[in-house]
Formats: C-alpha cells, sequence, structure tokens
C-alpha cells in the first residue's frame, strides 16, 4: 500500500523531513515581512461593485466624509450641557480635535464651527457664529442653546432636543485612521474631566476598532485554544512529547499557511484573521485519531515504528477522507462573489491538504526520533480498554442505542421536525457595532447617543434629475416632495432624523421673512428658492450647502440618520423610500440611489449570507458526492451526511430559539460545521465496515465501535470543545460565536453520529453494509441516484465558476442524468449482475 | 475709485514712492488713502467664477457702483446682480462707515424683500464665493497693528495683526504691497494655528483713467480648495453718481441706466 511506503520514507529519513519543514516554516516567517491588514468591511465587496463606486461618488460630489461621533453628554446640571464650563469645555475640545492629524478639520460638525442665521430685530436679519466664542453667563449659553433647537440643522444631529447631549461629528481622511483618531480624541476629552461624560461610536470606528482589537484577541484567544488543547491532550494520553507534536504541528500549519497568504500579497482581511482559528482544531483532529490509535495499540506492538505504520495504514482512508472533504467544503468558498471569502476559502482548505501531509509524514518522522527507552509504560494495556469511566459509558451508550434504535430514529425525526421550525425563527442580521460585547465603550456609546440623537448611523438616499439642465431641485414643488418624503420617514419611525436641502430652504425663507411660524414652509417660486438659498451662502459656511445639492441643482443628497445599524433597519428605510416613491409619484422624473456605510453594509452583508447558504448547499452537494465515491454506495454516501445534517439543523435552530442573529460570522462558520462534523461520520462508518468485515456481525461490531473509534471521537469533541471555550470570553462577539459554534459542532455532531448511525445500521444493515457481491451500479435506483448526485455537482461547480449560465448548465445536466440513467439499465443487464 | 481697487482696498495698503522715509503706519495710511479714494465714484462690471475643489465652477455677474462720500473715510456702494438669472434684481446697498459698523441692506426681489444686514461681523461669504464681505467693502486700517516683516527690491510685506482676536478667525495677514506703484499684490492669511490658509491675488493691474486698477483677481481657499477669480470690466471713474441712489427705493426700482449689460 502507498501508505507504507510513505510512513516507511518518513521513518527512514526522519531529518530531512524536519529540515524541509524547517525551511518552509523559516520561509514563511520571513514572508510575514510583507503582511498588510486590511480591517475595512467594505472590502467583503469588489472595488468595482456598484454600491462602492456609487458611495466614493456621492462621497466627492457632495463632500461627505465617513466620520467618528463623539458625544457629550451633561445630565448634572439643570441646563444639561448648555452651561458656561460645558460649553467652554466643548468649545476647546472641538480646537483641538480639529488639529489632530488625519481629521478634516474644515469638514468638522461642532456648535463651535456651525454658522446662524436670525432676524435680529425688525426687518433686520444676521449671520453669525452660533457659537463664536465660549459663552461667559450661564444666559448665553441658554442663547446658544434655544437658537440650535430653532434650526432644523442642529436639533437631533449637533444636539439633542433635551439638551442634555451634544455631538462633535468628526470627520475622518480614511476610515483605517478612525482607531488613532480616536485614541487622540480621547487622549484631548482627558484634559477636560469633570461633570460630563465622553463617548466614542461611529460605524467607521467600530470597524477599524475591530480590526485592531481581532488582531490583539487572536494574540491571545488562539495560544490559549492551544494551551487548553494541550493540557487536555496530555491528560488523555499522558505523554507530553507525544502530545507536543500534533500542537507543533497544527502551529507549522499555521504558519505556513498564514505566511504563503501574506508572502503572495494578500492582506489579513477580518476574514482571513480567523484562519487559524479554523485551521488549529481541523489539524489537531487527524493527529488525535492518530494518537488515540497509538495509545491503544502501542502495547500491542512494544515498538513504536510497527506501531504508527499500523496505526497510519488502519486510519489512512478516513484520515484522507475527512480531509480531502473538508478541503473540499472550504475550497467551495471560492465561489462566493465576496473577495476575502474566496481568500479565506482556499487559504483554509490548502492549510488542511497541508495538515494532512504533515499528519503522514512528520508525525512519522517524529515518532521515529523519538528514543523508545523514553516511552516507558506509554499507553494502555489492552485489558485495561474497557475498564475507564468513559469506557463504560460508552459501552452503555452502544448497547442503548442497538436495543432502542427506533425510539432514537423517532427522536432523531422529532429534533429535526424542531430544528426546521427554529430555522424558520432565524432572524438575518448585522451591525459591526454587535461586533462588540454589550460593555465595550463604543457599543455603550452606541447605545447613549442613540437615544439622544436621531442617530449615528448615516445612509445618504441621492434624487437625481432625469433633466439635468432644468434645475429641477430648485423647484418649489419638488422640495416639497422631499419634504415630504421625510416626513413620512420620519413618521415610520426607522428614521431619526433627515436633513436635506428643503429643511435649508425653509430655514432661510422663515428667517428672511422674519420668524413667523406660519413662513416655515418651501417658498412659493423657483426664484424664490434661489434668493433663499443665495443669502444662506451670504453665511461663514456657504459650502454646507453642496453637502445637500450639487450646484447645477441637477441632484440632491438626503442624509439620514438611524438610531440602529442593523442591516434589517436599512432594509427597511430603503423600503420605506421605495413605497412613498411609488405612491407619491415626484413632481419631476428622478431616480434614486443609496450610499453610506450603513447602506454599504446591509448590500455586503446581503450578498454575505446568500451566498453563503448558496456555497453551503453546494459544499453539502461535493461533499455528498466523496462520501459515494469514499463509500463505493450512494447510500451509504447519503447515510454519512445524516448525523451532520441533523446537527447542523440542531445548531442553526438555536440561533432561531435563542434569537441570536444570522450574521457574518455565523455565515462562515456554516462551511466549518460541516467539515468537521462529516469527520466524524466518516471514521464510524469507515471503521465499523472495516470491523464488520472481520466478524460479519452487527452487534459484535456495534460493540466493538463504542471501544476505541467511539473513545477517539469522544477525546476530539473534548479536546475541541473544551480548547475553544476560552472564546467565550473575549470582548468580541464573533469570537463568542466561533467558540459557541466550536463547542456546539463537537458536542451535537459526536452525539448524533453515536446515536443515528448506530441506530440505523441496526435496523437497517444493508444501508452501510452490502454483503451481496453485486456491485452498486448493478442497482438501477442506486445509479440513478448517483446520477443526479453527479449532475448536480457538476451543475455547482459550473456555476459557482460562472463557467456556464444556467441554460447551458441545465443541459448539461439534464444531459449527464439522461446519458447516465440509460447506461444504468444496460450496466444493470451485465452478466454479474444478472447472476444475483 | 475703481470697484477694482475698490475690490484691492481689503488687501489695501499702498504707500507713495519713497517708502524708506515712512513708516509702517504711514505706508499704510497712504496706501490706503491712495488705492481706496481715487475718484468721486465709480463703476464696473464684475464676473466672479467660482470653482470649487471638485473643479465644478459657478457664475456671478453683478454691477458695483460706488460714492466717496468724504475723503478717506464714509463710502457707499450698490451691487446688482445680473447672474444667475433666479436671482438677477437681487441687490446690496452698504454704507461704509470708518469708526463704526456698517450699515447694509439686502433686497431680494423674488420676494420683495428689503433686509437690513445686522451688524455682525463682515467675514462671512460674499454671495457663495470665495471673497468675504470684507474684501469687497474693505477692513479698515484701525482694526488692526501693522509692522513692516519685509521688505526687498519689489515689495513690502506688512504683517497685520488684529487688535481684537477673538473678532476674526485669522491670526494674522500679510500683505505684498508693489514698491513701484504701492498696488497691493498679495494677501495672506495666517488661521489661529498659524497656518496659511487663504490668499487673495492680484492678477491684472491696468491704468484707467489715469487711476491704477486692479482688473483681475482671484482668492483662494485652502481648506476648501476652492476659489474665485474676479474679472472687472467696463470700468468707469468719475461717471457722476448721486447720493441718493443708494437708498432703499433703488434696491426696489434699480437704476437702470447704471445697469445696462
Amino acid at each position: 500500500m502507498i501508505m507504507d511506503k510513505i510512513v516507511a520514507f518518513a521513518l527512514r529519513k526522519p531529518k530531512l523531513i524536519f529540515l524541509i519543514t524547517g525551511l518552509a516554516v523559516l520561509l514563511s516567517l520571513v514572508a510575514f515581512i510583507r503582511v498588510k491588514v486590511d480591517t475595512d468591511p467594505e472590502n467583503m465587496l469588489p472595488a468595482k461593485e456598484f454600491v462602492r463606486v456609487f458611495d466614493h461618488e456621492v462621497k466627492k460630489e457632495f463632500t461627505i466624509y465617513d466620520y467618528i461621533v463623539l458625544g457629550v453628554v451633561n445630565e448634572k446640571d439643570a441646563d444639561g450641557v448648555f452651561t458656561p464650563a460645558t460649553l467652554g469645555k466643548i468649545y476647546k475640545i472641538t480646537d483641538e480635535v480639529k488639529k489632530v492629524d488625519g481629521v478634516i478639520a474644515y469638514e468638522l460638525m461642532s456648535l463651535a464651527n456651525k454658522d446662524d442665521m436670525e432676524q435680529a430685530g425688525q426687518g433686520a436679519i444676521s449671520f453669525r457664529w452660533l457659537m463664536g466664542n465660549p459663552p461667559y453667563t450661564a444666559a448665553d449659553a441658554m442663547r446658544i442653546k434655544a437658537r440650535a433647537l430653532e434650526n432644523p440643522l442642529f436639533y437631533d444631529t449637533l444636539i439633542s432636543r433635551d439638551g442634555k447631549a451634544l455631538c462633535i461629528y468628526v470627520p475622518i481622511k480614511e476610515k483605517k485612521l478612525s482607531y488613532r483618531v480616536a485614541k487622540s480624541i480621547q487622549k484631548i476629552v482627558k484634559g477636560y474631566p469633570g461633570v460630563e461624560q465622553y463617548y466614542l461610536t461611529g460605524l467607521p470606528l467600530a470597524e477599524d476598532a475591530f480590526g485592531v482589537e481581532m488582531f490583539w484577541q487572536m494574540g491571545i484567544s488562539a495560544p490559549l485554544a492551544v494551551l487548553v488543547i494541550f493540557l487536555l491532550m496530555w491528560w488523555f494520553f499522558k505523554h507530553v512529547a507525544l502530545v507536543v507534536m500534533p500542537i507543533v504541528m497544527s502551529m507549522i500549519v499555521v504558519i505556513i499557511t498564514m505566511g504563503l497568504m501574506v508572502g503572495l500579497g494578500f492582506p489579513i482581511h477580518i476574514m482571513s484573521s480567523m484562519i487559524p482559528i479554523f485551521l488549529l482544531p481541523i489539524s489537531v483532529l487527524d493527529s488525535i485519531h492518530i494518537l488515540n490509535e497509538f495509545f491503544e495499540k502501542y502495547r500491542k506492538f512494544k515498538d513504536k515504528n510497527k506501531t504508527i505504520t499500523y496505526v497510519l495504514n488502519d486510519l489512512y482512508r478516513p484520515n484522507l477522507f475527512t480531509s480531502l472533504t473538508i478541503v473540499a467544503g472550504f475550497f467551495s468558498l471560492s465561489f462566493a462573489p465576496i473577495p476575502p471569502v474566496q481568500v479565506f476559502g482556499i487559504a483554509v482548505a490548502f492549510g488542511v491538504a497541508l495538515a494532512w501531509i504533515l499528519t503522514v509524514l512528520l508525525i512519522p518522522a517524529y515518532i521515529a526520533l523519538l528514543d523508545e527507552k523514553k516511552m516507558g509504560d506509554f499507553g494502555v494495556h489492552e485489558d485495561d480498554l474497557d475498564t475507564g469511566p468513559l469506557s463504560r459509558a460508552l459501552a452503555w451508550w452502544g448497547k442503548f442505542t442497538v436495543r432502542r434504535w427506533k425510539q432514537v430514529l423517532v427522536a432523531t425525526v422529532a429534533v429535526v421536525a424542531l430544528s426546521i421550525y427554529g430555522i424558520m425563527n432565524i432572524q438575518i442580521n448585522d451591525n459591526p457595532i454587535k461586533w462588540f460585547n454589550k460593555n465595550h465603550s463604543i457599543r455603550v456609546a452606541d447605545k447613549v447617543l442613540n437615544a439622544h440623537f436621531g442617530g449615528t448611523y448615516s445612509a445618504y438616499l441621492v434624487l437625481e434629475a432625469k433633466d439635468k439642465a432644468a434645475q429641477v431641485f430648485q423647484e418649489p414643488a419638488m422640495l416639497r416632495y422631499i419634504e415630504q418624503m421625510q416626513q413620512y420617514l420620519q413618521k415610520k419611525g426607522k428614521v431619526g432624523k433627515s436633513t436635506s436641502l428643503a429643511d435649508i430652504t425653509k430655514k432661510v425663507y422663515y428667517e428672511l421673512l422674519g420668524g413667523d411660524k406660519k413662513n416655515n414652509v418651501i417658498p412659493p417660486t423657483p426664484q424664490a428658492v434661489a434668493q433663499s438659498l443665495i443669502s444662506f451662502e451670504n453665511s461663514h459656511k456657504p459650502d454646507d450647502l453642496w453637502h445637500f445639492v450639487s450646484p447645477d441643482y441637477s441632484k440632491v443628497n438626503v442624509w439620514l440618520q438611524l438610531t440602529s445599524g442593523d442591516n434589517r433597519e436599512m432594509a427597511i428605510v430603503v423600503k420605506q423610500v421605495d413605497e412613498f416613491i411609488k405612491t407619491n409619484p415626484a413632481p419631476f422624473s428622478i431616480t434614486h440611489n443609496w450610499a453610506g456605510l450603513t447602506y454599504i453594509n446591509m448590500v455586503w452583508q446581503d450578498k454575505m449570507v446568500g451566498g453563503m447558504l448558496v456555497n453551503f448547499l453546494g459544499s453539502f452537494l461535493i461533499v455528498l458526492f466523496m462520501m459515494i465515491v469514499l463509500f463505493k454506495s450512494p447510500v451509504a454516501g447519503i447515510v454519512s451526511m445524516i448525523p451532520l445534517t441533523v446537527t447542523i439543523l440542531f445548531i442553526y435552530s438555536m440561533l432561531g430559539f435563542t434569537g441570536k442573529e444570522y450574521d457574518m460570522p455565523v455565515a462562515v462558520l456554516s462551511a466549518l460545521t460541516l467539515g468537521l462534523a462529516v469527520d466524524f461520520a466518516i471514521h464510524f462508518i469507515e471503521r465499523a465496515r472495516m470491523l464488520y468485515a472481520e466478524n460479519k456481525n452487527w452487534p459484535e461490531t456495534a460493540a466493538g465501535m463504542f471501544g476505541s473509534p467511539a473513545r477517539a471521537l469522544i477525546k476530539n469533541a473534548l479536546v475541541i470543545s473544551i480548547g475553544f471555550l476560552p472564546l467565550f470570553a473575549s470582548p468580541l462577539v464573533p469570537y463568542n460565536t466561533v467558540g459557541f459554534f466550536m463547542f456546539m459542532i463537537m458536542l451535537v455532531a459526536s452525539i448524533s453520529t453515536l446515536m443515528i448511525l448506530p441506530a440505523l445500521i441496526t435496523g437497517f444493515p444493508w444501508l452501510v453494509f452490502d454483503d451481496s457481491k453485486v456491485k452498486a451500479v448493478c442497482s438501477c435506483g442506486k445509479c440513478v441516484l448517483m446520477s443526479i448526485i453527479i449532475a448536480s455537482t457538476v451543475a455547482y461547480i459550473l456555476l459557482g465558476y460562472d463557467l456556464a449560465k444556467l441554460n447551458l448548465t441545465t443541459i448539461i445536466c439534464v444531459a449527464i442524468v439522461v446519458v447516465l440513467s440509460g447506461a444504468c439499465a444496460l450496466i444493470s443487464k451485465q452478466k454479474i449482475c444478472v447472476k444475483k | 475709485m475703481k470697484k477694482g481697487i475698490v475690490f484691492l482696498a481689503v488687501l489695501l495698503f499702498a504707500g507713495s514712492s519713497w517708502a524708506q522715509e515712512l513708516t509702517v503706519e504711514q505706508v499704510v495710511s497712504k496706501a490706503n488713502n491712495c488705492s481706496y479714494y481715487q475718484g468721486k465714484d465709480g463703476s464696473a462690471k464684475a464676473n466672479m467664477v467660482v470653482t470649487d475643489s471638485q473643479g465644478r465652477s459657478r457664475q456671478r455677474q453683478l454691477t458695483i457702483l460706488k460714492l466717496n462720500v468724504q475723503e478717506g473715510s464714509d463710502q457707499k456702494y450698490f451691487v446688482y446682480f445680473h447672474k444667475p438669472n433666479d436671482v438677477k434684481g437681487m441687490s446690496y446697498i452698504v454704507w461704509k462707515h470708518v469708526g463704526k459698523d456698517d450699515d447694509r441692506w439686502l433686497y431680494l426681489p423674488a420676494m420683495d424683500l428689503v433686509r437690513r444686514i445686522a451688524a455682525s461681523d463682515k467675514r462671512s461669504s460674499f454671495a457663495g464665493t470665495t471673497f468675504l464681505y470684507e474684501d469687497i467693502s474693505g477692513r479698515s486700517i484701525d482694526l488692526d497693528a501693522h509692522e513692516l516683516s519685509g521688505s526687498d527690491a519689489v515689495y513690502y510685506t506688512v504683517k497685520n495683526t488684529p487688535k481684537d482676536a477673538a473678532s476674526v478667525e485669522f491670526s494674522y495677514y500679510t500683505v505684498k504691497i508693489d514698491k513701484s506703484n504701492f498696488v497691493p499684490m498679495q494677501a495672506e492669511y495666517f488661521d489661529k494655528s498659524g497656518k496659511l490658509y487663504r490668499t487673495i491675488e492680484a492678477l491684472e493691474v491696468k491704468d484707467i483713467q489715469g487711476y491704477l486698477t486692479v482688473t483681475k483677481m482671484k482668492a483662494v481657499d485652502l481648506n476648501a480648495n476652492s476659489n474665485t477669480v474676479t474679472e472687472f470690466s467696463d470700468i468707469k471713474y468719475d461717471v457722476g453718481l448721486k447720493d441718493d441712489l443708494f437708498t432703499e427705493r433703488f434696491l426696489r426700482t434699480p437704476p437702470q441706466q447704471w445697469l445696462k449689460e
């Protein structure tokens, strides 16, 4: 067998193998000097994606920047933030923040740099800074408050209506500067202590901060997981030297994979930062099977080299196939329309393949180098094997599932039904702010500020006239239309505040006409609109106008503030706008489009969720196909998928029942679930068949299966699930999610494998064991089943890589099904088949 | 006095020829008198093109009438908008006073509305351009302390520091004055952190009816990365403007004889 040769080679040339591995590690470490970090979730979308291109255009055209929100809250004073002391601090803070590198001082929005227009006595108006200088008296401060509350551009945006809070919007040159700028701002506000509370939030900050804290977490969580895994394995196998190897190997896998990725110029993205967390358990998985077998068989051979040769031969097929299926599962992520997910999928697939190679080369090489004498009393006596509490429990478990197989199957069906119900309740949603746990400063700030204001999440609704030359947005009818739309959105409740050209026009017109409330309307003629707006341009900040309208009046930007960054909320607002436009046709022909981070997040997360679902189905097909090849039987292949299907349904139903939202990390974890869960089924069926081939007796085989194979499986489950428990301590929610999933996958997959498979086999042994000499192809039903699976897999791959349009693919698949089914009719008439 | 010079007055300071013998106060004072108060009155068309950071431009076309009330002191302005079309007929009257706040009125024809613009600071935008009101009507020389900060073969450089720092957004500004004719050629404004953020430059100077007049000038806002170029045409001095032209009555019924396009 090929395995013999590989192992023999490894045992013969262990040093060479170590040398080559060492060199590869060294090279990979060198590659890290090219490391680039990209924490911008926007890059989840290809750079040419319409929404990104449009967002850039809009930002440029209306000179809008992503911003960090600095909130100042004063709950202690009756006048809130409108005391000379607090306003004085805000004045100085504004000044200092403007000087921070990376801040666009000119576009910073604060009470301290806004202009105010007001009627100043009979027939007069004035333009002056709202807070040109800090106020000295309480009356001055209250005057500023009164003025700010009069201005629709300010209240709910710059100040809260209760006067307790105000916000400074700090525009930044690039999103990736957010974290650094926020740190500088924190330092600045520390210089102004007192009754005021300072809060920092905003999507770009959340995204950038997540990137930074993610790496920090990676530095803690991954090593901690390694440590726990090591301790558990040590406890199981009682031999440090032997246990160290799989751990070192899994780290080698991580280093080489990451090194290669970085070396090839791919940045470390939020997605790829998860690679170590995914590779660690997967690469340890096979080693535990091997160690367990080695542990249990060593006493029998009393020779490390012979033992490892035996063990690797024994586990060759299941190990190879579990690796292949995991590779296939992750590689299928490369079909996703999301560049970082593609890189992630391919990198993990590569890592898993590498792990397999190292398992069959490095482990025997390492064992060859071990001093036999030092092995001491390693391993267990065969007699002791079945005496431990774990062994006794498993033996009882085995008997139970065999005896009560009907009940087990009924329970399975019940669990599946319940799970499907749970899955139907899953809420698809995401929000980068919620990647931090509830006590994180960003999350706290988010909560406080969104309670006081119209919202810290921005979306920009851009209306564009079809007739570019007509100055459509100077038409009173058009402005009134925008006004109505804003009122509609406000009434619907998801938009906390909106600001548009209509608001500015009304405000100026109202002040020009002497501050009579009845004049707080859109002026009656386009000329009156134009003259109101040119009056606005007489202010200190005339450019503020161009955030809301293009100078040719062919486009407007309606700034919507949402109190929640949830995708779901954004999607509702998009729908509300569509509905409004549908039921209220605009007076002029216009088109509308969206920009802003909140909207972009919605788009990529939609794609991600949809994309991952399609991917998952595809991976499922590919894995199923491989199972069929592995077990040389479509029926056994399908059976092997049952435990993992139940596992996945069950775990995802938990989301539905607990109300945890289906977000990006959850979507990505589906691939991991598939890969890890199928591992157990492969080992179980493969080992069961080997045992069955020896004793031709199911009850005896079942008893055997609940010996060493079940122990390996349970040890695996324990090591991985407990190993990842430290992730629960992380302040970053996606890490908790990964920890939860690892725990659940291992728990549920091991239980379902050890319950469902034996129960099924007890009831229907023919599903897995095929005693007849007749080949699978002799049965037309099996053959057609196989054809359909092959056709679906081919279709999926073709579609995934855009190699075919739906029509062509459909034709190819139908053709395959027809041809194979026809072939099967012929094949079934072979002599060998007819004999039966 | 012509509009051109009027605009220049923003930057002001001409001096007379042999400046080495003059103190900076004398240079500034002479420059002010010389460049501001030539002629009795004047009229000109101004074409202002604002170009923003994205290269988009918008235009304003106006007529400016000016009358010296008192040599070296009060002046009156009438500013009438021809373009953009939607604001045609919009006009301002400014009564400039030395030593106290100016009086300003605004007329909006679409609403038939006259509004007095309350005395507040004059460093707000002139109709959305990069020029400020103060650039148009002139900043009184006694608001700043002057200091000759440099002198080479061609220019005097005068550094002007506001006496009331809180009333303006700059910490100081410098003006380069041509030694040969005392035309201020360039002004540079520095913000409170000492960073240059705004410049005004004379691009073209012509002799009109014997008066040196800046006929093209450019203001640049380095923060917004935008600029405005103003070109004057039809410049005429001593045309015989009457004092009653600069009253509210003429805001509502513009003096057509002076406003022909």
